[in-house]
């Protein structure tokens, strides 16, 4: 069990260091110059150019600024800015070439709002999700369950940004059926309501595996002799499913659960950027258009972070209930 | 339970034709699993009625410039429309056009520069089909051919694929893609110094090659997990007894059993590579102007959805429904495939 563990951990370990490794190498020794973004005017002289690098640290050998940066994960830094120096705390992730705050005070004041909106929408998918996938099991074979199993099928086959874009168009904008996005800084109250239109599309797209999932998963449970015998002892149809049958179909979908949260996450960006949510996917989407280095290359890691992390503990957690998995 | 009777008819139908073997002239042989799964696609209607969706977009992409020269000839420029033309006086002041839906621009204008939406929705159809197709095959190359040789030769080369598989897994996909893909753009020449028809050509193959990238892990984790229980098999050993060189024991020996799942990945694949092409174009990392693109289309016209819709909707539709049909018929096509599937 341990070793199965400590095994896991390393290869979490080395592929953090590898995704760190390269998105670094990526960005900063690729020929992206984030001096010419940085530009205010029209076109730089070189002489320009090469200050606006300098006072970036941009000039110096590479290894170095690996260097800084790695040692500024684990303990932070000072990063001089134009005769100043901007103190960054660990974890640091360097420093926005625009608004000149430290990434990871920009990552984690965005973290909330991406976080609320991956909660409602796992509470709206699972529910939505196992509620439709019971039903059309208890029904299986009939013309309901074709429907329950048929449009979930279409619906979650069609691209969910289109899908996402017209619901957003629609309930949003042209008819304002549910609020638009308000700013997180205004307070949870200004905030929240905002978060229904996305909850329910995101939350009703991705229902549409878990109601599969979970009615091929009920199918199974109920085939199983337990729930014969549990027929056979008379209890109600509705304690067979809900309390024998449910308890086992569950299991597996707790599994996938795990992974795809951890997916969502990282995939909120379209969501965000459709509906205008102040979160994580907004931010680095933001910082593409305008080259700010620091602020992709640290929303790729915290999101590498988290996606890696989630693995892990379902990988453990499933050694525990599976002792199969820590032999292969 | 109801369907348990025609379970019953259908096994006994399949049992009686794969005794009496119907297609075979050998009676002794039964039918190969993709012999089986062939013909119950044959008899799902859902998959056919996919099938000729797909038919048609696949003919609307090819016979586009046919599609577009059948509109009249437009009375104020003169000319039959084409993809690529902007045509400024076909639009009021304030950009609107000035004709809704005429003989000669079937889905009317663009707003703005003027440019037939028809000519570019049929083109459109274009980039989707070729990057999904093209990327779903590459990728299933890779992932095959990786998966075969982490699950054969074991070892230092089954670690290092295993773990590459990891890492690649655990990059948040869409995020790297759209900050990869201006950097890489770079490498080609500088900002600027591209002509537009140069960085749409980049792009276009700049989203295979990312889609590839990102995209052979699952097939690879597959066949390898499929090849390490069939590498113990007899069949296998005996193979190798008697002196087959390994090359011809993965493609002719293993391979062959792996056609069931290879194929129900592909098809699954194809889907998920136009989806990403569309929402990196509507993102604004993936395919750039001139080449139509209805992601690009889409992304510039839900703006103006609310006084001129019928810009939106023929992409909306198009890629709906392109990317409908090809997940439903991928469900089909592995419904066709696993033995345990009772319909």
């Amino acid at each position: 069990m341990l070793t199965y563990i400590l095994r896991r951990l390393g290869l979490a370990f080395t592929v953090l260091m590898a995704t760190l490794v390269s998105a670094f190498l990526l960005f900063f020794a690729g020929p992206a110059d984030p001096a010419q973004a940085m530009c205010p005017e029209q076109r730089c002289s070189p002489a320009r150019l090469a200050q606006i690098r300098e006072s970036l640290g941009l000039d110096r050998p590479l290894p170095v600024q690996f260097t800084e940066y790695f040692s500024g994960l684990f303990v932070g830094r000072d990063i001089p800015y134009a005769g100043d120096t901007i103190h960054c705390s660990a974890p640091c992730l360097g420093m926005s070439f625009l608004t000149k705050r430290p990434v990871s005070e920009e990552i984690f004041s965005r973290f909330p709002a991406t976080v609320l909106l991956t909660a409602g929408v796992v509470v709206i998918m699972v529910i939505v999700g196992v509620l439709i996938g019971v039903l059309a099991s208890t029904v299986r074979g009939t013309a309901l369950d074709r429907i329950l199993i048929g449009g979930s099928q279409v619906f979650g086959a069609i691209p969910y940004y289109v899908m996402a874009l017209i619901f957003a168009l629609y309930t949003t904008r042209f008819h304002s059926i549910f609020p638009q996005a308000g700013s997180m800084s205004e307070g949870l109250l200004n905030f929240l309501p905002g978060l229904i239109a996305p909850w329910l599309i995101l939350g009703l797209v991705s229902a549409t595996g878990y109601t599969r999932y979970t009615r091929n998963s009920m199918l199974d449970s109920l085939s199983m002799d337990y729930v014969r015998t549990a027929r056979s002892k008379g209890i109600t149809e509705r304690k067979v499913v809900g309390k024998h049958a449910l308890r086992a179909a569950l299991s597996p979908v707790v599994t996938i659960l795990g992974l795809d949260i951890a997916a969502l996450l990282s995939g909120t960006l379209v969501t965000e950027r459709i509906f205008e949510i102040d979160g994580i996917g907004k931010l680095s989407l933001d910082a593409l258009g305008r080259d700010d280095l620091p602020i992709i290359l640290g929303t790729v890691l915290v999101t590498a972070v988290i996606v890696v992390t989630m693995n892990l503990i379902v990988d453990i957690a499933y050694s525990f209930v599976d002792p199969r998995v820590r032999l292969s | 339970m109801p369907g348990a009777a025609a379970e019953t008819d259908e096994l006994a139908r399949e049992v009686a034709e794969a005794e009496s073997g119907p297609q075979l002239e050998d009676k002794r042989t039964g039918r190969s699993p993709g012999q089986i799964a062939w013909h119950r696609l044959k008899q799902d209607k859902v998959a056919i009625v996919c099938t000729m969706v797909v038919l048609f977009f696949v003919l609307v992409a090819i016979f586009a410039p046919l599609l577009t020269s059948l509109q009249a000839v437009d009375p104020v420029t003169g000319a039959k429309a084409d993809p690529g033309t902007i045509h400024t006086e076909l639009v009021d002041l304030n950009g609107f056009p000035k004709q809704g839906i005429t003989s000669a621009h079937w889905l009317g204008v663009e707003k703005g520069i003027g440019r037939d939406l028809f000519a570019r929705w049929v083109y459109g159809a274009r980039p989707s089909l070729v990057i999904g197709f093209v990327a779903a095959a590459l990728s299933t190359i890779i992932g095959v051919t990786m998966g075969l040789l982490a699950g054969y030769l074991g070892g230092v080369v089954d670690r290092i694929i295993s773990w590459v598989i990891d890492f690649f897994l655990s990059l948040p996909f869409l995020l790297i893609v759209i900050a990869a893909t201006p950097i890489i753009e770079l490498r080609f020449g500088a900002r600027g110094t591209l002509t537009a028809e140069q960085t749409s050509n980049i792009r276009f193959w700049l989203i295979i090659a990312l889609l590839v990238l990102f995209g052979w892990m699952g097939l690879a984790r597959l066949v390898r997990g499929e090849v390490v229980s069939l590498r113990e098999r007899e069949f296998v050993q005996a193979a190798r007894a008697i002196g087959v060189p390994t090359r011809h024991i993965l493609f002719k020996e293993i391979l062959p059993n792996l056609v069931g799942p290879i194929i129900v990945s592909a098809s699954i694949a194809v889907p998920a590579y136009i989806t990403a092409e569309a929402t990196l174009s509507f993102l604004g990392a993936g395919l750039v102007e001139p080449t139509a693109s209805w992601g690009r289309t889409i992304a510039d016209a839900q703006n103006s959805f609310q006084s001129y819709p019928l810009w939106l909707w023929p992409p909306v539709i198009g890629i709906s429904a392109l990317v409908l049909a090809l997940s439903l018929l991928g469900d089909s096509i592995r419904d066709a495939f696993d033995p345990t599937t009772r319909r």
